[in-house]
């Protein structure tokens, strides 16, 4: 296994510019999710790690060694596809063996590594099928099968989910974990699903626009995120965000009036707030509980049994939603009152950037 | 809910005095099809394999039995034309799939032009089969010729050669035409199915070390197999049945050599007048691509059990 460094990497396609100068160090057997809207370069970024695009500039190291304009081959990579990329007219087996038949591989040793991959991947019966008998989660394990004997320093995969229903998704989450720690390989792996990321990753990479917004674990990002983006994209359901004006400063704390709200003072760092600058208050709807606070007029009311999924319009904001207990008293249409965790609230400022918070709890990995 | 339980029973009630009208309306609808494909079709076709028990000419007709097959069968120059009829077939279609899946490798390349070179595929196939035979005429004359002239020029003959003069210089001369002529169409099928080939499964076998030889030879000929067997047997039938190109340089000679089948069953049916022996003709020609496109067919879903996904 080794190490994957990104050096300054840029990619432009005619003057369209879809990745500035990404510099990314990924330890050795980490699991790291390359996460982001559609568009933000992602798939990019994996494609030119692969060697199918090239960047404009910048370096590619694998384990020590430039390997930029190096063959896929010679990078010690190996990639599973969205599609998967299964040959429609090869067995399972002939599709595991593909990358030991370039290779030349003698015949009984081909047949030791497929079956040993078969039988971490529960292939072993399937063999014989092609892939069109074969369902969604099964094609991904073949996919995925032809990866592993390869035997890469790197696996890639790219969106490796999506193509499947919610429940297989989920199955195949904590399949790829499992392989994961199995393997005991480097994995980059891009989605555009925070959860898959969030449950997945050792490290998460949030790309925005062809840029880094944040790179570290998920509970960094999830308690500290480093901007708005970062903030409003991890977490489920999104982050509430309330406009606000800064009314003091201290070193204890900012205190904000909400629009329509009460004040709040937040322990967060000012970061060069002073009275009177727009900000606005990150609660995390998971945050949010009955109780003295925020005035809500419940529009919408999702019982999930164990949650209240609860949306309804605070002050100017008519879309806030709070998590509550699945056996919350409320109904739609009545206005109901919300107790705000302040230790849990994050600050922004007008620009985007983040105010660090002080209370915020001890990460864990 | 009352009304929902009604519902199917009234639509029904309604329906039902329509369904007879329906099912003539429908007939009406395909009649002019039908009727057109029994004059065309199935009445000529009967009429040819009726004749083939004639002695039918200009003057008049009798019953002849199977006296026309008997004689078919019996005539080694007929055997010949069969022969010759297979091999012309095989060669055209040969070149003509080999070719054409040269083309289509190169126009679906991603070089400069590929617009260009696409278009300038076309000609052969869409300017008139008269028209480009006329020009190969041209090409084919021993003493106003371009081929024979540049061979000449660069010392490959002595004098004048009429390529359509000799037997076996006419016979792949004719060949060569029939090529021109079928290979943009083969071209074009080629193409479009290795159009439809997923990029995900070249990138793949590429990040897998897979060369270009190896990603045509393990990807793309399996992914287009079945429309390669399905042009070789379109390809095949047509060529058999090539009349035009055969007939405007030829007219099937020098000495037979170019006599194919079809070629023969025109000669002796529309120049000989002989229609009784012509039809018989006709009818061995329908028997034989019957059984060459049955054995085809046989392989065609061979091919596609083994190159299909399993679906």
């Amino acid at each position: 296994m080794a190490t994957l460094e990104l050096q300054n990497i840029s990619k432009s396609f005619g003057q369209a510019k879809v990745l500035h100068d990404i510099d990314l160090a990924i330890r050795d057997r980490e699991f790291v999710v390359f996460v982001g809207p559609s568009g933000c370069g992602k798939s990019t970024l994996l494609r030119i790690v692969a060697g199918l695009e090239e960047a404009t500039q910048g370096r590619i190291v694998i384990g020590g060694k430039d390997v930029s304009r190096a063959h896929p081959l010679d990078r010690g990579i190996s990639m599973v596809f969205q599609s998967y990329a299964l040959y429609p007219h090869l067995s399972v087996f002939e599709n595991i063996a593909f990358p030991l038949r370039v290779a030349k591989l003698p015949e009984a040793e081909l047949k030791r590594k497929v079956g040993q991959a078969a039988e971490i991947l529960q292939l072993t019966d399937k063999l014989q099928l092609k892939p069109g008998q074969l369902s969604g989660g099964q094609r991904q394990r073949v996919a995925i099968g032809r990866s592993i004997v390869r035997e890469p320093r790197v696996f890639l995969f790219d969106e490796p989910l999506s193509n499947l229903d919610a429940a297989l998704r989920g199955d195949m989450r904590v399949e790829l974990a499992q392989l994961h720690r199995k393997l005991d390989a480097t994995m980059v792996y891009v989605t555009h699903d925070q959860v898959e990321a969030m449950t997945m990753a050792d490290r998460i990479v949030v790309l925005n626009g062809g840029r880094v917004e944040q790179f570290g674990t998920p509970m960094e990002l999830y308690h500290h995120p480093a901007s708005k983006f970062v903030a409003g994209f991890i977490g489920q359901p999104n982050m509430n965000l309330l406009p606000g004006i800064v009314q003091a400063t201290d070193s204890g704390g900012v205190t904000v009036e909400l629009a329509g709200g009460p004040t709040l003072t937040l322990p967060v760092e000012p970061r060069g707030l002073s009275a009177g600058a727009p900000v606005e208050v990150g609660l995390r709807p998971e945050d949010l509980g009955l109780g003295e606070g925020l005035q809500m007029q419940v529009r919408v009311l999702e019982r999930l049994g164990g949650q209240s999924i609860t949306y309804g319009a605070v002050g100017p904001l008519d879309k806030v939603c709070a998590v509550l207990p699945g056996d919350a008293p409320i109904r739609e249409g009545e206005t109901i009152s919300l107790a705000i965790n302040t230790n849990a609230c994050h600050l922004f400022s007008a620009d985007g950037q983040v105010s660090r918070r002080l209370a915020a709890p001890a990460l864990v990995a | 809910m009352a009304d929902i339980t009604e519902t199917p029973v009234a639509a029904s009630a309604r329906r039902a005095p329509i369904r007879m009208p329906e099912r003539w309306f429908a007939w009406a609808l395909v009649a002019p099809a039908m009727l057109f494909i029994a004059v065309i079709v199935a009445w000529p076709l009967a009429e040819t394999f009726r004749l083939s028990f004639t002695d039918a000419r200009l003057g008049g007709e009798s019953f002849v039995g199977t006296k026309n097959y008997t004689d078919l069968l019996g005539s080694s120059r007929f055997h010949d034309t069969i022969v010759r009829t297979f091999f012309w077939m095989f060669v055209s279609v040969s070149l003509k799939l080999v070719l054409g899946l040269i083309g289509a490798t190169l126009l679906n390349a991603a070089v400069p032009g590929r617009a260009l070179f696409r278009i300038l595929v076309m000609p052969p196939w869409v300017i008139p089969i008269a028209i480009g035979c006329i020009g190969w005429l041209w090409l084919y004359n021993g003493h106003f010729g371009l081929l024979s002239g540049v061979a000449q020029r660069i010392g490959l003959i002595d004098g004048p050669y009429e390529f359509l003069a000799y037997k076996t210089s006419a016979f792949y001369s004719a060949v060569v035409t029939d090529v021109w002529v079928g290979t943009p169409m083969v071209t074009l099928f080629f193409l479009a199915a290795m159009q439809g080939v997923p990029r995900d499964l070249y990138e793949a076998a590429y990040v897998d070390g897979a060369s270009r030889w190896y990603r045509f030879r393990r990807i793309t000929i399996p992914q287009i197999m079945p429309v390669i067997v399905s042009m070789a047997l379109l390809s095949a039938i047509w060529t058999f049945n090539s009349f035009e190109v055969i007939w405007i340089l030829t007219e099937g000679g020098p000495r037979g050599a170019t006599t194919t089948l079809i070629v023969d069953t025109y000669k002796v049916a529309i120049g000989n007048y002989k229609f009784g022996e012509g039809a018989a003709r006709a009818v061995v020609i329908v028997v034989l691509l019957a059984i060459f496109s049955l054995i085809y067919l046989y392989f065609l879903g061979k091919v596609n059990r083994h190159y299909g996904s399993g679906k």
